[in-house]
């Protein structure tokens, strides 16, 4: 049985409130106040981008501005700065647009262990990931309030790549910048809307993971990565 | 473990939490730091008030419409594969999840934080079920490390332990010979819980915010734990209270905004992650096995009340956080896993008076708790209802406070009465007096003179002094 | 102008020259004052300690004394909220409903009356003195009175203010929670005396006098030489 208890349950929820059980669907209130969609509103995909910059200071994190021409350069100085020598990134169809198919390739010949996310092999993608230096994906929408990516986990962007290596770095296609999470939900929300079932996992990250659980020292890095570098990248 | 904790009487409670100095260093730090995160957070903002506001609506939209949005979120779980069990108490809730262990064999559960699971004692539930159960939160790891030591707070479990204190437990328990370094601390649990992780067979985690509309279960944290829960074991249980719901996306995305500023000033927290069902055909991580439990425990007893709004609460401890009596006392004095303002509501709602008849008075009523929270739950005021449901509906005033405040009746009806005790109480106070303060009082007046002196009443009552002055007399 | 002081049940036995200075205050300004005599207490004692059946009676006593009053004006932020307070705790009484709402639409905090109704900023006052403030909790939080006892004491000639640390904190008082729990309650009031004592103030100033009484018995206690006076007698020296 997939639903256990649930006529009980809700008949008893819907008495405590006074009356019968809702039948029909429930019509969301237009509230009040909607403070969310003043936050930089009228700023332009440039200045974004400059909030973006402020707020990855704030979260410990490095940002990187670059164009497609220089994207493998860009990312393979971050590379060096984390020391990645094996790396675990997604298979996402954005590899051949933004020239990291072929990237990845070049790293390999040059020795580097790089592994694109392969459904074929099953949990071993775990394993490597777990061993991997660095985890790369792409950001589906980012938030410029927060510094944060947003990752729709599918079968080619597994969770675990951007959670198990030691270091994490996203790639930020500029175009993806909105002001805050308001417009992340209010994709969502219509998506949901028009039939489009949402991602398993939708996975709102910020930074490297932290911890302030001892007498509230901020520790950067805890289960999670413990470094992250974000490349925004001119694709407009 | 329950939502009671400890045994030892209220006074005493708050006597050893007054005596620890440490904790109460600890505390009183922690609420610096997060207060002033909270402010910064929402000056950064900017509209405070209009986000209080609106969270206010969803909250109370959400709570009004309940058995619809449980029913749809409970649809669309299963329409991604999940199963749905809806626990009227915490032992039909603990016992769906003991019989998911039993089903699958299960060895080893990695958790990660949820008040609800505490609330429950699912903990002990599982380790009933003869599976070793792991807290992965670093908080909740340090005490589970250390013979189980009950949280002192909901967002930073371990806030009363210093960095010796867990060195030690450590090295106890699991061998550790670093340092005190928080960041080695922190290494060591990433490194002993990792492998826990990788070879757990079933997940559990709580519920930040279930999402109605597509059935997501979203999980607020920072270290990463719980995306690692929900990643890797293929079996995966979130247990949420049933009113941890909002209806879309949309709502989700302004209580997650207030949740991370009014918790720990954090624009928003390291992951929100968002499980739907189980894992997709040729998804390699996230579960193959999803159960949502979803856990009245007491709660459906405060809808339709006076208390309705107290279940808004979305957990960001900023009532706590604020709190003056929280920071002088502690979180283990409350006796309940849910301390501070919000705890001296919900504690006795949930579990009822008995145990905790003294938590409703643990407040000055300084409304510091009501200012500070995101979504305008009027604390102090439900405070003052469970002050006035324990006097005159459960009868649990002591005698001698009946019967001041029928003499107060009395005084406060009758100007009369009143005028001669105004014009007597410099007189009644005489032989406490002395050079114009009172330091040992008599009767009540004792437990005001044991900590500070008591000024002696004025010479002349202002009612008096009034009447002479109309009469053109003194001025 | 005709005003109705509410003098408060604290003020008229323990501190009656707080309501003296407030008088005199209100009638510099052209008020003109009177007493209804037939007041007592606000019923915030029993009230917040849960017997709100008793404390209605004395509010009902308070309903009635200030029926025919234009304005009521009182030297205590907690007071008068409580008054303010009453608009809701008998709104379906037949008897009380409206006259309950009517008391609290004219009942004001005396540096609200000053600011807000009267527009008087500087009252022409001179206080020679180093000084702290202590914001009351039922005054700012309750009553939403934040910025009129600064305006006021901005424009006191010769003070001069400290800002008091942690300004925003509770002293410890909560009426009858400084008996039942005295324990808390010391912590508290310690604490709150220390961050006094740490402004180097001579004065302690406040619009409340429960918590005035709170602090300065502290004070008074520990044998420091602050002492606690009610925001009246500063306004009122002239």
């Amino acid at each position: 049985m997939s639903i256990q208890n649930r006529e009980a349950f809700l008949n008893n929820v819907a008495s405590k409130l006074g009356r019968n059980r809702l039948t029909e669907p429930v019509e969301r209130p237009t509230y009040s106040v909607q403070p969310q969609w003043r936050v930089f509103a009228g700023q332009s995909q440039d200045e974004l981008v400059n909030r973006l910059e402020e707020q990855c200071e704030k979260i410990h994190t490095v940002m990187k501005r670059t164009t497609l021409e220089n994207l493998n350069a860009t990312l393979t100085a971050a590379l060096e700065d984390y020391n990645g020598q094996s790396i675990v990134a997604a298979k996402d169809e954005r590899n051949e647009q933004f020239g990291l198919s072929s990237y990845y390739a070049s790293l390999k010949e040059q020795g580097k262990d790089v592994h694109v996310w392969d459904v074929s092999k099953g949990k071993e993608n775990i394993a490597i990931a777990e061993k991997a230096d660095v985890g790369i994906t792409f950001s589906d929408i980012t938030l410029a309030e927060s510094g944060t990516v947003t990752l729709f986990n599918n079968k080619g962007n597994g969770r675990s790549i951007s959670l198990l290596p030691q270091t994490y770095i996203a790639v930020i296609p500029k175009s993806t910048i909105v002001p805050r999470m308001s417009g992340a939900g209010k994709h969502i929300h219509e998506a949901n809307q028009e039939g489009h079932d949402v991602s398993s996992c939708v996975s709102f990250i910020t930074g490297p993971s932290n911890s302030a659980d001892i007498e509230m020292n901020l520790i950067v890095g805890v289960h999670g990565p413990v470094k992250a570098t974000y490349i925004v990248v001119e694709d407009m | 473990m329950g939502i009671k904790i400890g045994n030892a009487p209220f006074k005493e409670r708050i006597q050893e939490g007054i005596s620890n100095d440490f904790m109460r260093g600890a505390v009183s730090s922690a609420q610096g730091r997060m207060r002033t995160g909270r402010l910064t957070a929402a000056e950064e903002l900017g509209d405070w008030e209009d986000w209080r506001v609106l969270g206010e609506e969803i909250r109370s939209h959400t709570l009004t419409n309940l058995d619809y949005y449980l029913q749809q979120l409970s649809d669309q779980v299963v329409k991604r594969g999940g199963k749905v069990f809806f626990a009227q108490t915490a032992e039909e809730a603990n016992e769906y999840v003991q019989n998911v262990i039993k089903q699958k064999n299960a060895k080893k559960i990695v958790k990660s934080k949820s008040m609800v699971t505490e609330e429950i004692g699912l903990n002990a539930a599982i380790e009933q079920a003869g599976a070793e159960v792991i807290e992965t939160d670093l908080g909740e790891w340090i005490l589970q490390l250390d013979d189980h030591d009950p949280p002192s707070h909901i967002v930073t479990p371990a806030l009363h332990k210093n960095k010796e204190q867990i060195r030690d437990t450590f090295a106890e328990k699991k061998g550790y010979d670093k340092s005190s370094k928080p960041e080695e601390l922190a290494a060591f649990a990433r490194e002993q819980l990792r492998e826990d992780f990788l070879t757990a067979d079933v997940g559990i985690t709580g519920c930040n915010f279930a999402v109605a509309e597509s059935g997501a279960v979203t999980l607020v944290t920072n270290e990463g734990n719980a995306r690692l829960a929900t990643s890797l074991p293929d079996t995966q249980i979130s247990v949420m209270g049933m009113e941890r719901i909002v209806p879309t996306w949309e709502d989700l995305d302004i209580v997650v905004s207030l949740l991370t500023r009014a918790a720990v000033g954090q624009k928003l927290t390291s992951y929100v992650t968002a499980i739907t069902g189980t894992r997709l055909e040729e998804e390699v991580d996230g579960p193959e096995d999803y159960h949502l439990v979803i856990v009245d425990n007491g709660r459906s007893n405060i809808l339709g009340t006076e208390f309705q709004s107290a279940l808004h609460c979305i957990r960001c401890a900023a009532c706590i956080n604020v709190c003056p009596v929280y920071r002088h006392v502690g979180g283990h004095s409350y006796g309940s896993i849910y301390p501070g303002p919000i705890g001296a509501v919900l504690t006795p709602l949930l579990d009822g008076y008995d145990n905790h008849k003294e938590l409703p008075y643990a407040s000055t009523l300084c409304a510091a708790c009501t200012e500070a929270c995101p979504v305008r739950i009027p604390l102090h005021e439900h405070l003052i209802r469970h002050r006035e449901i324990i006097v005159e509906k459960e009868n649990k005033a002591p005698a001698s406070e009946k019967l001041m405040m029928e003499g107060f009746a009395k005084w406060g009806s009758h100007p009369a009465a009143y005028k001669l005790s105004a014009k007597m109480a410099r007189t009644a106070l005489k032989p406490w007096t002395k050079d114009e303060k009172i330091t040992n009082g008599p009767g009540p007046l004792k437990g005001w003179t044991d900590v500070r002196d008591f000024p002696a009443p004025s010479k002349q009552s202002f009612r008096a002094w009034f009447k002479s002055r109309e009469k053109g007399g003194n001025k | 102008m005709k005003v109705s002081l509410f003098i408060t049940c604290l003020c008229d036995v323990m501190a009656s020259d707080v309501g003296k200075d407030t008088v005199e205050i209100l009638e510099r300004f052209g008020c003109e004052v009177d007493f209804p005599e037939a007041q007592t207490c606000c019923g915030q004692p029993a009230y917040n300690s849960g017997h709100v059946t008793k404390a209605k009676e004395s509010m009902k006593q308070m309903i009635r004394a200030f029926q025919y009053s234009e304005y009521v004006v009182g030297p205590s932020g907690s007071c008068v909220a409580m008054l303010h307070e009453y608009a809701h705790l008998f709104k379906d009484d037949p008897e009380f409903a409206k006259p309950a709402q009517e008391l609290a639409n004219k009942s004001y905090e005396i540096t609200q009356f000053l600011v807000d109704v009267l527009g008087i900023e500087d009252v022409g006052a001179t206080f020679n003195a180093k000084v702290t403030y202590h914001r009351s909790c039922h005054m700012t939080r309750l009553l939403g009175v934040k910025d009129a006892p600064y305006r006021l004491l901005n424009n006191v000639k010769g003070l001069e203010f400290v800002e008091l640390p942690m300004c925003e904190d509770c002293c410890g008082f909560g009426g009858t929670f400084a008996v039942k729990n005295s324990a808390i309650s010391e912590q508290m009031v310690k604490e709150k005396s220390e961050h006094v004592t740490e402004t180097g103030a001579e004065y302690l100033i406040g619009a409340d006098m429960g918590c005035m009484m709170n602090i300065g018995g502290r004070l008074s206690r520990d044998g420091k030489p602050v002492e606690a006076i009610h925001i009246t007698k500063v306004l009122n020296s002239i």
